[in-house]
């Protein structure tokens, strides 16, 4: 697949503070590629890098297989932290002004307006606009042009849960179209509704990355106990599908591969000799998830 | 170029304090062009009292001196304070709302966001000359009883030098601008720098002994108001025998032109060397 964004050790250091730290990353055509991770976990940073506001301390990236220019992001509609605007101007006006950057013409300004429902608002000053009107401006100007790629740092934070699901939906959209998109998140679960792929930062460094499908499944554990807990471990391990077992206090805290009918498993370990006193089955949030993953690796 | 310009024209454009500012500096102007004859009279008069031999009423503004002593009180520092503030502000403002990061994201190189406010200073300038050569046009037909058209275009060399100073001086305030980068602490330092810091060092530099060569004109602010370094009062040059600047002089325009590029040139290396 080719490859829209790429990434070579990049680092970058505030003090002594590590920012990102050696972080490497591939972003292909049409996905959209979530940057998760907590607060200061260097998701601004590195888009902040990407789109050439900081310097990095070393590592390299290309966009679109060559090395980034002004061109290039002429083809990318970025939303990064706050919207930028001038206060005193229209939201038609500082629209004009991103086209004229990017060397587009303004017939796209009036679309993108309603698309982000602000286009009645076209000759308010920016001043007047509520903080979400300020947000679906700043996404109205990232969709100026129909870039091929959209960055978006955080594009629902602050948002009301209207708010929420309309800049939801709209990326929606955009990614149908086959837009690439990039976004960063503190949010598993806007993560897991929106994107195809993921990369958990920690820390300023990659944890894991891959399909959210695969980097996000959630497994459901199953709490076990028998007379003799020394037998139900050994049999358990014997379970096709088994794949790790926890004691914690008078049980056994077991994971496997897929799905286990509860059902089935009372039976296994019947047919096996054992009869159960204990089975139940703990739903994992996907929060706690989230948490086990950074905690693993950390 | 052409598209530069039309981004920062919509900048200006609907810009209230822009204009405001603007027409503050045209008025503060005419009312100083106004106030220096009748001032320079007063002092005459004063000076009379105790006088033998009266000195004639002064007038200034005929031609060909009214070139010279329109763009010598049009350059003094405190006048010259107003149009910098103004591009101090379209400057700073860039950072206060953070559209410099804007722009950079949405593809301007850090050198073309330069060059905008370059142009725009090389305009704001162009203009502001064309408008003082008119008014001083019709100030000097108003002033002068025999005209010829050799008189009129005499010493007009000096509106060049009003449009050395306003563009020199408004590099300076774009050096303060984009290395401060805050609008108030940018405003703040320029002023106190132009109006009150170099005038001290100024006097201080200066030694008694040596009226010419002394380092102390060599101060940044003070090379460029001395582009236009004395009015001409026709008056002092019959009685006293002063002569003190007939034309322009090429060092006088060269030296502030140094410190501009050379601020242009710090600029620019900071831009790229900073995070935005």
């Amino acid at each position: 697949m080719e490859n829209i964004l790429t990434i070579h050790g990049l680092s970058k250091r505030y003090g002594k503070i590590r920012a990102v730290s050696g972080l490497s990353l591939e972003v292909g055509r049409g996905q959209v590629f979530g940057i998760l991770g907590p607060n200061g976990s260097g998701k601004t940073t590195t888009l902040s890098t990407i789109l050439e506001l900081i310097r990095a301390d070393s590592g390299t990236f290309e966009w679109f297989g060559k090395p980034p220019s002004k061109t290039s992001r002429k083809r990318i509609g970025s939303v990064i932290e706050s919207p930028n605007f001038f206060p005193y101007l229209t939201a038609a006006n500082n629209l004009r002004i991103v086209c004229d950057i990017k060397e587009i013409g303004y017939g796209d300004i009036d679309r993108v307006l309603t698309l982000t429902g602000l286009y009645e608002r076209r000759n308010s000053r920016f001043r007047t606009f509520s903080f979400g009107m300020k947000q679906r401006l700043a996404v109205a100007s990232a969709l100026l042009g129909n870039p091929e790629v959209m960055i978006l740092d955080e594009p629902t934070n602050g948002l009301d849960p209207q708010g929420i699901a309309h800049i939801r939906a709209l990326i929606q959209q955009v990614a149908a179209q086959g837009t690439t998109i990039i976004m960063a998140s503190h949010l598993l679960d806007e993560v897991q509704k929106l994107c195809t792929h993921v990369a958990v930062l920690s820390k300023g460094k990659k944890l894991f990355d891959g399909k959210v499908s695969e980097v996000l499944s959630v497994s459901d554990s199953y709490e076990l106990s028998a007379r003799s807990l020394d037998a139900l471990d050994r049999i358990v391990r014997t379970h096709p599908e088994f794949q790790s077992v926890t004691p914690t206090d008078g049980y056994l805290q077991v994971w496997f591969h897929r799905e286990v009918d509860p059902g089935e498993l009372n039976r296994f370990f019947y047919e096996q000799g054992l009869v159960l006193t204990h089975l139940s089955v703990r739903k994992r949030t996907l929060e706690q998830h989230f948490l086990a993953l950074i905690d693993h690796e950390a | 170029m052409k598209r530069l310009l039309q981004i920062e024209f919509r900048k200006i454009l609907t810009y209230r304090i822009f204009w405001i500012l603007t027409g503050l500096y045209f008025l503060f102007l005419v009312l100083g062009l106004l106030m220096a004859e009748f001032m320079i009279n007063n002092m005459v008069n004063d000076i009379n009292r105790r006088l033998p031999i009266p000195i004639p009423h002064v007038a200034i503004y005929f031609f060909p001196w009214v070139w010279q002593n329109i763009t010598f009180f049009a350059t003094i520092r405190y006048v010259l304070i107003f149009p910098a503030i103004v591009i101090i502000i379209l400057i700073t403002n860039e950072f206060t709302y953070k559209t410099i990061r804007q722009n950079v994201i949405n593809g301007l190189s850090k050198g073309e966001i330069l060059v905008s406010k370059l142009m725009i200073i090389f305009l704001f300038s162009f203009v502001m000359t064309v408008l003082l050569a008119i008014g001083t046009l019709i100030i000097g037909i108003a002033n002068t009883s025999e005209i010829t058209a050799g008189l009129i275009f005499d010493k007009s060399i000096f509106i060049l030098g009003f449009f050395m100073t306003m563009l020199t001086f408004q590099v300076f305030a774009l050096f303060c601008g984009f290395l401060l980068r805050n609008t108030g602490l940018s405003i703040a330092i320029f002023t106190l720098y132009s109006l009150i810091i170099e005038p001290i060092v100024y006097y201080f530099l200066k030694s008694p002994l040596v009226f010419e060569n002394n380092i102390s004109k060599y101060l940044p602010v003070n090379t460029v108001i001395s582009i236009t370094e004395y009015p001409a009062i026709p008056v002092l040059k019959q009685v006293m025998g002063l002569h003190l600047q007939d034309s322009l002089t090429l060092s006088g325009c060269l030296i502030p032109a140094g410190y501009a590029i050379l601020m242009l040139g710090i600029v620019y290396w900071v831009m790229v060397k900073r995070d935005l």
